[in-house]
């Protein structure tokens, strides 16, 4: 009972942080001049500007992305904003397959993404030469939890089976489709990430690991749309 | 071009070097590599000892996330040369993480000796159970070095939230009921001891009950609270000897002889 709450709540939580991440970091909406000149009443004005607030949050690109701890396969959707687009922040959906466990799970990850220089090359192609910034896995199924069932003595494991963090650094190179040839996506980026995540990270500073104990790698495609 | 060039050369290398490091989840449960390891253990096992009347163990435990320190103990029992097995009392991941599992597995099997190992608490975790059974088996088996009967049993009550009889009852009736004739001893095993937390503390005294229906019970074993112990739980004769995590980089040695028995503490 307590379990499917928590999903829930986590579910909420995620939604609603995606929808702040881009309202905070936009530019303030762009007011059309006084409003009796452009608009017949009051209500087109509300209505209008109450379209353009929600139009907002349509979002701007969706991903692909395989492994990375997220899932064997993930699909989202996110927005790209800042001044040179710097920013994106995405919502991903995966699928871990059932493997030795007894059922396939399905993951949800809030994923930020950090894109500090854009190198134009030559014809349509723009490297981006890193890409860095972290992720929130959350798995939906009861073998897990975000804190300790009350069975437990307080504090006994002291960490989440459920949410993990993240942190990655990754490269990225996007095609620009030119006009005539658009369909649904004006650019496509592939890119690969190498990341690591929480238990993995306390792991291997108090022991010597070898590099692939801890770090995990992942590609994936991204779309933009607008 | 040539950066086109180069990005596109470190991302097939990436891709075909790095097979394992693209992992689904933490908690996927993928297991890559060996399995069954207690089952193909303990008949090398039986087969090295089937006469023996003298054998040494060695009793390892906890070793979760402490690799540096697991290597160690591994090196240290295979250079003494005179340790006929190994038991690890549990507790080889400390997240129920997938990867923990294979790690540990990795390094214990460079052990030069049959090695069995338990299921701990923190093996229950997320996908954990399924991972170690997966790789080492039932969580309640038994092997006989000689004429002795070793037990070993999850005792990790708490994870199950009773949804499973832990401990197993009938595990030890069938046990019972199929005892080869020659077994003239039996040592317990476990990861949890009774009356710790973790334990169904409610038939504590009926587990003992039941250990001590088999035929000349010795001693039991067990981990979990990192220390060195040796405690007569019940006040009945019998002791709880436990090992302390291979972080403290210690373990017990046990000598088993026609007269009985004898251990000491090891650090390394």
């Amino acid at each position: 009972m307590s379990m499917k709450w928590l999903n829930f709540k986590m579910l909420l939580v995620g939604i609603s942080l995606l929808y702040t991440f881009p309202l905070t970091a936009q530019s303030t909406i762009v007011d059309i001049g006084p409003k009796d000149t452009l608009y017949n009443s009051d209500y087109q004005y509300r209505l209008d500007k109450y379209q353009r607030q929600w139009n907002r949050l349509i979002p701007m690109h969706t991903v692909f992305q395989y492994a990375g701890g997220m899932g064997l396969i993930s699909v989202g959707a996110g927005w790209t904003y800042g001044k040179n687009k710097q920013w994106e922040t995405d919502v991903l959906f995966g699928y871990i397959p059932k493997y030795s466990s007894d059922k396939i799970k399905i993951t949800m990850t809030l994923k930020q993404n950090y894109i500090p220089w854009k190198v134009p090359l030559k014809h349509n192609w723009t490297l981006e030469p890193l890409e860095c910034g972290l992720y929130f896995n959350t798995v939906f199924s009861d073998e897990f939890w975000t804190s300790e069932p009350d069975r437990y003595p307080k504090g006994y494991y002291g960490f989440s089976t459920r949410v993990r963090t993240h942190i990655f650094v990754g490269q990225r190179i996007r095609m620009n489709i030119p006009e005539k040839y658009r369909k649904l996506a004006k650019s496509i980026t592939a890119f690969y990430e190498i990341s690591s995540c929480d238990l993995y990270i306390v792991s291997a500073f108090t022991n010597h690991l070898k590099l692939d104990d801890y770090l995990r790698l992942s590609f994936g495609l991204k779309f933009q749309i607008f | 071009m040539r950066t086109d060039f180069f990005l596109l050369h470190l991302f097939l290398l990436l891709f075909f070097s790095g097979c394992d490091m693209f992992e689904a989840h933490p908690y996927d449960a993928y297991v890559r590599g060996e399995k069954n390891i207690n089952e193909k253990q303990i008949a090398k096992l039986e087969e090295q000892l089937k006469d023996a009347s003298t054998f040494r163990f060695a009793f390892i435990s906890d070793t979760q996330r402490w690799y540096d320190e697991t290597e160690d103990v591994v090196k240290h029992i295979n250079a003494r040369e005179d340790v006929d097995f190994v038991v690890h009392g549990g507790d080889i991941s400390d997240f129920g993480a997938t990867h923990e599992f294979t790690m540990q597995r990795d390094i214990l099997h460079n052990f030069t000796m049959p090695w069995v190992t338990l299921l701990g608490n923190h093996d229950c975790l997320g996908t954990g159970e399924h991972v170690y059974k997966e790789i080492f088996g039932n969580p309640n088996f038994s092997f006989q070095a000689g004429n002795t009967l070793f037990i070993c049993l999850n005792t990790n009550a708490l994870e199950y939230d009773y949804s499973e009889p832990v401990p197993d009852f009938e595990f030890l009736e069938n046990l019972m009921t199929e005892l080869p004739e020659h077994i003239k001893r039996t040592i317990v095993v476990m990861h949890a001891p009774p009356f710790d937390s973790v334990f169904n503390n409610n038939v504590a005294k009926v587990f003992q009950m039941y250990l001590k229906n088999f035929p000349g019970l010795m001693f039991c074993l067990h981990g979990h609270l990192h220390q060195y112990t040796v405690s007569d739980l019940f006040q009945d004769g019998i002791l709880y000897f436990q090992t302390p995590n291979v972080g403290k980089r210690s373990y017990l040695l046990f000598t088993i002889n026609e007269e009985g028995y004898e251990y000491e503490v090891v650090e390394f």
